[in-house]
C-alpha cells in the first residue's frame, strides 16, 4: 500500500535491520527497476541481469550495518548492483572462454507480444552494446526508470552536468540506430 | 503496428537536450521484462523477499532480545560460577579453621630458643636458696 510506505529510505533501512519484512519489501519495490537497468547495463542480459540484480538485493540486506548513509540506500545498492553484475559476466567469460559483445549474447527472456517488440529489443540491445557502460547506465535509469538527472548524480556520484552530458550522447546514438523505426517505410527500404 | 514518436527532438549540444525524448522512452520500453510479463515484478519481489527470509528472521531475533534478556543469559553462566567460587571458598576457610592457632612468644623465649642449659636464673631468691640472700649468677654471696 502507498499510504502506509514512508518516502524516507533511512526510516525503511532502519526498520528492515530490525527484520521487518514489510520495509525490506518496500525497498526492494523502490529499487527493483533500477536496479535491473544498472544490472542490464552492464552484462547486457535478461537472466544475468536478473540474477545480479536478486542477488544484490540479499548482500545489501546481510551488510545492511554498513550502508554509513541509509538516506542513500539507492546510491549504495546501485554500487552493488554493478559489482554483483560485473562479477558475474567476468564468471561466464571465464567459463565460456568466448567473451562476447553486450547484445551479441543469446537472450532468454518473456516471450515477446510482438514481432515487432523483438526486432525493438534485438536493435537497443546492439546500440546499447556500442555505448560506454556509463552512458548505458544513465539512459537507462533516466529514460526506462524516469530518474531525474539529480537523483542519477546523486547515486552514481556524478556531476550532474555529466550525466546530462552522457544522457545526450547516449540518445544520440540510440536515435541514429531508431530512426528506420520512425519511418516504416524507410526501414523496410534499407533491409 | 506502427510506432510514432514526436518529430522535433533535439541532438544539438547536451545543454539542449530535452529532460523526456518520448522517442527514445518508448523505444527503451521493450527492455522492461513488464513489457512483455505484467507480473514480473511481484514475482522477482517475491523472488527476492523468500531469499532474504532467514536474514529478516535472524534480525528480528536479534532485534527482540532485550537488556533483561541479555542479563538472564549472563546469569545462566555467572551464577554457577559464582556458586562454584563460593564452595571453594569455604572448604579453604575451614580447612584454615582446623589448623592450631600460633602461641604467643616473648623475647627472652626468641632468644633461648633451641639453646641447650638452663635459662638465666633469677636475679632474686627463689626457692632453695638462703632467705634474704641476694642471689646473682649461680652464686651466693
Amino acid at each position: 500500500m502507498k499510504t502506509s510506505e514512508p518516502t524516507d529510505d533511512a526510516e525503511l533501512v532502519r526498520r528492515t535491520l530490525e527484520g521487518e519484512e514489510s520495509a525490506f519489501g518496500a525497498l526492494v519495490r523502490r529499487y527493483q527497476r533500477a536496479a535491473y537497468a544498472v544490472a542490464v547495463s552492464v552484462t547486457g542480459r535478461h537472466e544475468d541481469a536478473e540474477d545480479a540484480a536478486q542477488e544484490a538485493f540479499l548482500v545489501a540486506l546481510k551488510r545492511l550495518e554498513e550502508c554509513r548513509a541509509p538516506d542513500r540506500f539507492g546510491g549504495w545498492l546501485m554500487t552493488i548492483v554493478r559489482n554483483r553484475a560485473r562479477n558475474l559476466v567476468r564468471r561466464e567469460n571465464l567459463r565460456d572462454m568466448d567473451p562476447m559483445p553486450l547484445g551479441a549474447r543469446s537472450t532468454t527472456r518473456p516471450p515477446d507480444r510482438s514481432t515487432e517488440d523483438a526486432e525493438m529489443r534485438a536493435l537497443l540491445e546492439r546500440a546499447l552494446a556500442e555505448l560506454p557502460e556509463v552512458q548505458r547506465e544513465i539512459v537507462l535509469l533516466h529514460d526506462m526508470e524516469g530518474w531525474k538527472h539529480r537523483e542519477i548524480a546523486e547515486r552514481l556520484g556524478l556531476p550532474a552536468g555529466t550525466v546530462r552530458s552522457h544522457l545526450h550522447f547516449a540518445r544520440k546514438a540510440l536515435r541514429k540506430v531508431l530512426e528506420p523505426m520512425r519511418d516504416p517505410s524507410a526501414g523496410r527500404k534499407a533491409r | 503496428m506502427t510506432r510514432s514518436w514526436p518529430e522535433g527532438i533535439g541532438s544539438g549540444s547536451p545543454a539542449e537536450e530535452p529532460e523526456i525524448d518520448a522517442h527514445v522512452v518508448e523505444a527503451l520500453r521493450a527492455l522492461d521484462p513488464c513489457s512483455a510479463d505484467e507480473g514480473y515484478w511481484s514475482r522477482f519481489r517475491a523472488a527476492v523477499l523468500r531469499r532474504a527470509a532467514p536474514e529478516l528472521a535472524r534480525r528480528r531475533l536479534a532485534a527482540r532480545v532485550t537488556v533483561a534478556e541479555v542479563l538472564a543469559s549472563w546469569a545462566r553462566t555467572v551464577v554457577p560460577t559464582a556458586l562454584l567460587a563460593a564452595a571453594i571458598a569455604g572448604v579453604v576457610l575451614m580447612k584454615a579453621r582446623e589448623a592450631p592457632a600460633p602461641r604467643p612468644v616473648d623475647v627472652e623465649e626468641m632468644l633461648v630458643a633451641g639453646m641447650e642449659g638452663s635459662s638465666i636464673p633469677a636475679t632474686l631468691g627463689g626457692e632453695g636458696t638462703d632467705a634474704g640472700a641476694v642471689t646473682f649468677a649461680m652464686g651466693t654471696f
